[in-house]
């Protein structure tokens, strides 16, 4: 087995690979968000005149708002009644589930095959 | 209030402060040091020498 | 147990270990640090985030997650504590993956923990900064800009951890145990054991409001009472003893931890209705504020304070070992893999990564941030059993000596991998399209570091360990 002697890496080509990996990751948390795709969505139900039977609260529960700053049921309406929307269509998950497992498959494989050859060049081939 | 303002003037002078003692250091050190002095650390080559704990 | 190869942990081969002392890093922490190192990266979590899971499924869906990701993170103890107990060395999982599974994994790997602790440092500079608009709004100044506070949060604690680790980490120690001992005493103060409280239980507490699937969606951020405490093997190379330190260290973390949330969790359901919880910025600020005390909610907001910098400065230590590491196997350029002379620390990463967290802290929604470092956590978990399996498999019990064992092999595995499907069901219900992003992020990344940025990289000499010849190769 000979040994792999890599070639060196200029300055120029050391800065180059950092820019890249620092545009990748900037692209990947941004990306989501210039597309509007970003967090989940909160529906609120729109409740006409709301009061705070309405908004099914008891007193304990009216008393602590008034402490927090919510004075009447229409400042606190909002919080209240919004909601998160769980609904999801098994298409999409199927896709996310095959993403995940393809992507942990896919560096498993690439990892053993580069693994195999830092183990024969340290230890030698049997 | 002047004393908010005050402190956003303070944060922002400290924070270049500190940051150009950072930089002045770096630099420093990458001229007054060879490459190879810097990047001569061993993956978990102090232990070679503190733990010969055996078996 | 003759037989057995003697295993002095991280002791290169031939070469290195003649090394002397030359331009590594100081090995001088002990077990209390590295409690205050994992703690002190999460406690932030019982102070501001937690509270979301409680948005996700009502109160009781919170407690539930909590336990849950409890159970999750005692299984990441243990299994961590195994390799980390034999593979000591700075970058933590990451020099661990490349032993155990191989070079593109331990790539990602450390990517993982750098961004995990990145993406988590930029969220506490963020706090920093709407802490103190707070403060200034309640002292009757509006309008104060944020930008300068935590621009100086960033630039103070990368200066600490410049100048030196141990100093660095003595500092968290006594503010983690500050922001610490604020819960507990908001939680006696509060609590009906000395006299009158101001709990509503009875009162407050509702139903699931989304059932069961609000459950498993609060796992999502079940994950934030504890996220990071895994850093505590980034600092093995500094750990006078890491085989008894970093066991001790870790488990001691997660109890901590696990009991702080429960009783964040407790104070504050008993006094908030859970749709004002589950939006709150800080929520045991809020907590202490309900409580009638003044005394309280200033003790409070300055645990929250606290946390948020103990946080960033073991994140900013993490991450910056991890990308160190990197550097020195070069699988990032190597410059990044210099050690400062005087003051022993990974200067060039430090540095590297201050403005990277400066772009996200000023320019990103916190939701995102966090989203992103949760993200980058899960997979880091995800790894965790694949590595302990391989581990175990390539090399048993008797052939190499480990600093500790964990009991129950694989079952702690197994539930790791089972608490991470669901989880990663959990952030699918509400972030799907950035799972979907990140994961596409990770595949880039991971091609462009196997066809291309691997010729640089020495093939024998990533194998540091004073191991024998894996099992099966």
């Amino acid at each position: 087995m000979s040994r792999y002697t890599p070639p060196p890496q200029g300055k120029l080509g050391q800065i180059f690979d950092v820019l890249v990996l620092l545009i990748l990751t900037v692209g990947a948390l941004y990306i989501p968000l210039w597309l509007g795709l970003a967090g989940s969505d909160q529906i609120h139900e729109a409740v006409d005149a709301p009061s705070w039977e309405s908004l099914q609260q008891n007193a304990a529960m009216i008393e602590q708002w008034g402490k927090l700053g919510f004075a009447d049921a229409e400042a606190a309406a909002p919080l209240i009644t919004a909601r998160f929307d769980y609904s999801f269509s098994i298409p999409a998950l199927i896709a996310v589930i095959v993403t995940v497992v393809g992507y942990y498959i896919m560096m498993l494989k690439l990892s053993e095959k580069e693994y195999r050859e830092v183990i024969a060049e340290k230890f030698g081939k049997e | 209030m002047l004393i908010w303002n005050l402190a956003e003037y303070v944060a922002w002078a400290l924070s270049a402060v500190l940051g150009i003692h950072i930089v002045i250091d770096w630099l420093r050190t990458d001229s007054r040091y060879s490459e190879e002095q810097l990047t001569s650390s061993h993956e978990g080559q102090i232990e070679a020498m503190t733990e010969q704990h055996e078996l | 147990m003759s037989d057995t190869v003697s295993n002095t942990p991280g002791i290169a081969g031939e070469a290195e270990s003649t090394a002397v002392q030359n331009g590594g890093l100081l090995r001088v922490l002990g077990p209390a640090h590295i409690w205050a190192l994992g703690v002190g990266i999460v406690l932030v979590g019982e102070y501001m985030g937690w509270n979301f899971a409680v948005g996700k499924g009502g109160a009781y869906a919170a407690l539930i997650a909590c336990w849950f990701a409890g159970i999750l993170y005692s299984c990441v103890a243990m299994l961590d504590s195994e390799v980390t107990s034999t593979v000591a060395a700075a970058g933590g999982q990451y020099t661990q993956a490349k032993h155990i599974i191989g070079p593109l994994m331990a790539f990602n790997v450390g990517l993982y923990l750098v961004f995990a602790y990145t993406m988590l440092e930029a969220a506490n500079a963020i706090t920093v900064g709407f802490l103190v608009e707070t403060v200034a709004g309640m002292s009757g100044h509006e309008g104060l800009d944020p930008r300068p506070f935590i621009v100086l949060s960033i630039m103070f604690l990368a200066w600490l951890n410049y100048r030196g680790v141990l100093a660095t980490l003595t500092f968290s120690l006594v503010i983690t145990a500050i922001a610490f001992s604020a819960i507990l005493i908001l939680f006696l103060a509060t609590s009906p054991v000395f006299g009158e409280s101001p709990l509503r239980h009875v009162e407050l507490m509702t139903d699931l409001p989304y059932g069961w699937l609000g459950v498993l969606a609060a796992m999502h951020f079940g994950l934030w009472y504890y996220l990071g405490i895994e850093g505590t093997c980034q600092a093995a190379e500094e750990v006078r003893s890491p085989a008894r330190s970093l066991p001790f260290g870790t488990l001691a973390g997660v109890m901590t931890l696990a009991i702080a949330a429960t009783l964040t969790w407790y104070v504050c359901v008993g006094l908030m209705p859970w749709e004002y919880l589950g939006q709150s910025g800080v929520p045991l600020f809020d907590a202490a504020r309900l409580s009638g005390s003044t005394s309280l909610a200033v003790l409070l907001g300055i645990g929250t304070l606290f946390a948020t910098l103990a946080s960033a400065n073991g994140c900013i230590n993490d991450a910056s070992r991890a990308w160190f590491a990197m550097g020195r196997d070069h699988y990032l350029p190597s410059w990044f893999g210099a050690v400062h002379p005087a003051y022993r620390t990974p200067y060039r990463s430090i540095i590297f990564l201050v403005p990277i967290a400066l772009i996200f802290a000023l320019g990103a929604p916190l939701d995102q941030v966090i989203t992103f470092s949760i993200l980058s956590g899960l997979l880091g978990y995800t790894f965790m059993p694949l590595n302990m399996m391989l581990f175990r498999r390539k090399w048993p019990l008797d052939s190499i000596k480990r600093g500790y064992e964990h009991p129950f092999h694989p079952i702690p595995a197994i539930t790791l991998l089972c608490l991470c499907g669901i989880t990663y069901f959990a952030v699918f219900l509400g972030y799907g399209t950035q799972l979907v992003a990140m994961i596409a992020f990770y595949i880039v990344v991971s091609l462009w570091f196997h066809f291309w940025r691997y010729r640089f990289v020495y093939r024998a000499a990533q194998f540091t360990m004073p191991w024998p010849k894996p099992k099966g190769y």
